[in-house]
């Protein structure tokens, strides 16, 4: 692959995680909490409340 | 001999029936979330300790006919009566108060067979209700171990509901559960006990109003009036609805009317209860064996909470468990750290040199792979947890430190929320539900996330690596050094806890009343499945957010790009990373740290082991050597300042560790504070005062360590 096209697809990956981590960001502002990550109540358990 | 109407198969129900709800309810500690796990198949943490659960969860079972059922799984409580945020949620889901969570049709009582008169008053409680109970006396073995006989036939007969014996933790009475669950006519209660002529008309007033104005069932409303009148119902939730004004209005009247008679009616009714509930044990448990002396928990119990050799074996299990965590995790480490290398150097020999090639080495691999390599570390530390907390030794620890708490005005039961914090902030603050007084409770969130949590592990462990390097160090130096770290996040939890007792938060010295549980041999199963629940979050984890922001921060750190020509180091410091490391230098030289590590004390706001992969990206993206990879700890080994010194100096190491001790580097625990107070005022106060101090004292460490020629 040449240099230039693995510039390219280098910035398309960083592109899609910073969109990823910001989209994270924002979920988490609408229902503060750890996301599950912690091990504490996993969002599964939560969600299905509302069904 | 024909069997009991409820374990006999019944027939299916209707097609057209909705999918039934049951709630789990119980004492603290009487074993709900087993029975949970073991109906709905989930995994849900259970602890042989009160408070383990503080929200309630759901799941579905299936009935014998493949019929789906709803289980909540609810806080403890002994009785109705909610004193704490967690027992409110468990009042309001069975009242029908709550708006998210619908009322549950049927009730599954747990009692704690080992104490059932106790156990039964908040059964006596349901009964009330008017909804259909099965009642499931669990422990039925530790029962029977400690000589009680429990005739199960003359208690279902009493209550006119099906009682099933259990033993949760080995699937016993399982099936006769299910089966019990299946029937689509289970009875209703029919329990009958004697409430003071005084206090029937009170229950009679509200009732109506209950009916009348707050849209409840009769019988229901009932039970809520009887509540009302024991308890003063001042403890609310979000997502609760409030009671209308009219039955407020009866309810202050009658409190007014009792206040000037000067009796204690709510006294009598609680009284009429336990008697009719005496009357009921009297009947149906009987000391087959009379106990011969103190038992074996009595035992070991009479050495665990000891005034001295209590503080002694829970020294010895810390240092156990850090010693675990430098000997037996050394060898699967390096063997992590060494295979991430070899891999990020089988990907340059394959690659042209470019920008694809530099994320995948210096950002994925770097990254992630320098927090993989703590992963043995974490499982040794959550399989103590875990072996802890089943044995029932979590509950001792709480009491030993209620001696010390208690003189710095901290509540006993923040024990527990404390130690919960040591593997994650987050559940600790959530476990803050348990504690009555709200002044305490936000006392404890304050400082909960002070207790070292397993987040901060990876940076101690690598900044213990930095500071003594080699294998010539003996381990118990390196285990001093982690204590210490943990000691340090320990006392600082207890000043600023006396702290905010005596200005922000003054209040009566708490008082702790906590059930010691039996010990209870430790389940390997349950222990290795929390343990693999950890371990997936904390690979899931490194596979998701921290590759996320191992991808970014290599942009961050790659461009601009420098001129041609140009060193690593070069291009690092002229980066938007480098920028900003640099931009932050000012405020963390005075505590030995320069901009690299300014980088990774920006980036680590996100999570605290972000530090690690940090270093991890920025450091191999500075490296002279592109075509092979060092190993993290080597490459902070040759950093230096612009002057030539060493950047990772003891000194710098130790100065580092302190600040992580103290700063509070976590936006998810930020979050969760601000949803548990409802308000942003005090995550600010919490991220000020931590960080301050963290700084305040790296830069008394750093400047008194130079001072002395360190």
């Amino acid at each position: 692959m040449s240099p230039e096209l693995q510039t390219v697809v280098a910035l398309v990956l960083v592109a899609l995680a910073a969109g990823w981590l910001v989209r994270r960001a924002l979920a988490k502002r609408k229902k503060p909490g750890c996301g599950s990550d912690c091990g504490c109540a996993a969002e599964k358990f939560k969600s299905s409340l509302k069904q | 001999m024909p069997l009991p109407p409820h374990l006999q198969p019944s027939a299916p129900p209707a097609p057209d029936r909705r999918q039934p709800v049951y709630a789990l309810v119980g004492n603290p500690n009487c074993g709900k979330s087993t029975l949970f796990n073991a109906l709905t198949g989930l995994k849900q943490k259970i602890g042989n300790y009160p408070g383990v659960t503080v929200e309630k969860k759901t799941g579905t079972a299936w009935s014998q006919h493949g019929q789906p059922l709803t289980v909540i799984d609810l806080p403890g409580a002994y009785s109705l009566a909610a004193r704490s945020p967690d027992e409110a949620v468990l009042r309001d889901v069975l009242l029908g108060r709550r708006t998210d969570t619908p009322m549950p049709d049927r009730i599954i009582c747990i009692a704690d067979s080992t104490n059932l008169e106790r156990n039964l008053y908040i059964v006596h409680q349901i009964l009330d209700l008017g909804r259909p109970v099965i009642l499931v006396l669990n422990m039925m073995d530790l029962a029977a171990q400690a000589g009680l006989d429990i005739r199960v036939a003359r208690l279902s007969e009493a209550l006119g509901i099906p009682v099933i014996p259990c033993e949760a933790t080995n699937g016993r009475g399982l099936v006769e559960l299910k089966l019990a669950m299946s029937r689509p006519d289970l009875p209703l209660p029919r329990h009958s006990w004697s409430i003071p002529a005084p206090i029937a008309a009170a229950v009679s007033e509200l009732q109506a109003s209950l009916v009348e104005n707050d849209r409840r069932a009769p019988l229901i409303a009932r039970a809520e009036a009887l509540l009302l009148l024991t308890d003063q119902d001042t403890v609310r939730v979000a997502g609760s609805t409030t009671l209308s004004p009219r039955t407020l209005e009866i309810f202050q009247s009658w409190q007014k009317r009792w206040g000037t008679s000067g009796t204690d009616w709510a006294g009598s009714l609680v009284q009429s209860r336990y008697d009719a509930i005496t009357g009921l044990t009297a009947n149906v448990v009987r000391q087959a064996t009379a106990p011969a002396g103190p038992n074996t928990s009595d035992r070991i119990d009479a050495v665990v909470t000891h005034p001295v050799w209590g503080w002694l074996v829970l020294g010895a299990v810390m240092t156990a468990l850090f010693v675990s965590i430098f000997t037996l995790a050394q060898a699967p480490m390096d063997w992590i750290g060494n295979h991430a290398s070899l891999l990020a150097d089988a990907v340059k020999h394959r690659m042209a040199p470019g920008d694809l090639r530099d994320l995948i080495t210096d950002g994925a691999i770097g990254g992630v792979g320098s927090v993989i390599t703590f992963l043995p570390q974490i499982l040794i530390l959550f399989f103590f947890i875990g072996l802890l907390e089943s044995t029932g030794y979590m509950a001792r620890a709480a009491f030993i430190m209620d001696r010390l708490m208690s003189r710095v005005g901290l509540n006993g039961k923040s024990f527990i929320p404390m130690l919960s914090s040591y593997a994650c902030a987050i559940p600790g603050i959530m476990a803050t539900r348990t504690i009555e007084d709200p002044k305490d409770r936000l006392v404890t969130i304050l400082v909960a996330p002070l207790m070292s949590c397993s987040a901060r592990l990876p940076v101690y462990l690598l900044m213990i690596a930095a500071l003594m390097p080699g294998n010539q160090v003996p381990v118990p130096a390196k285990v001093g050094l982690m204590l210490l770290m943990y000691a340090l996040g320990t006392l600082g939890a207890f000043g600023f806890a006396w702290l905010f007792k005596r200005t922000l938060l003054k209040g009566e010295p708490p008082l702790m009343i906590m059930e010691l549980p039996p010990y209870r041999l430790p389940r390997l199963r349950d222990v290795l499945q929390q343990m693999g629940g950890r371990a997936w979050i904390f690979l899931r984890r490194a596979g998701t957010f921290i590759l996320g922001i191992s991808i970014v921060l290599w942009f961050l750190a790659a461009y601009p790009k420098a001129s041609a020509g140009a060193n690593p180091a070069q291009q690092l410091a002229q980066s938007f990373a480098g920028r900003a490391g640099h931009a932050l230098e000012p405020v963390i030289k005075p505590l030995g740290f320069d901009w690299q590590i300014g980088i990774g004390l920006i980036s680590s706001f996100a999570a605290r082991e972000v530090f690690v992969s940090t270093m991890g990206v920025v450091f191999n993206a500075s490296a002279d050597d592109k075509e092979n990879t060092a190993p993290l700890q080597q490459a902070m080994g040759k950093a230096r300042w612009p002057d030539g010194r060493a950047l990772f100096t003891p000194l710098a190491c130790f100065s580092l560790m302190i600040f992580y001790v103290f700063a509070m580097q976590c936006m998810s625990t930020i979050a969760v504070v601000k949803r548990e107070t409802n308000s942003w005022k005090w995550p600010i106060f919490q991220t000020v005062y931590m960080t301050g101090t963290a700084w305040m004292l790296s830069f008394i460490v750093y400047q008194t360590g130079s001072a002395l020629g360190f």
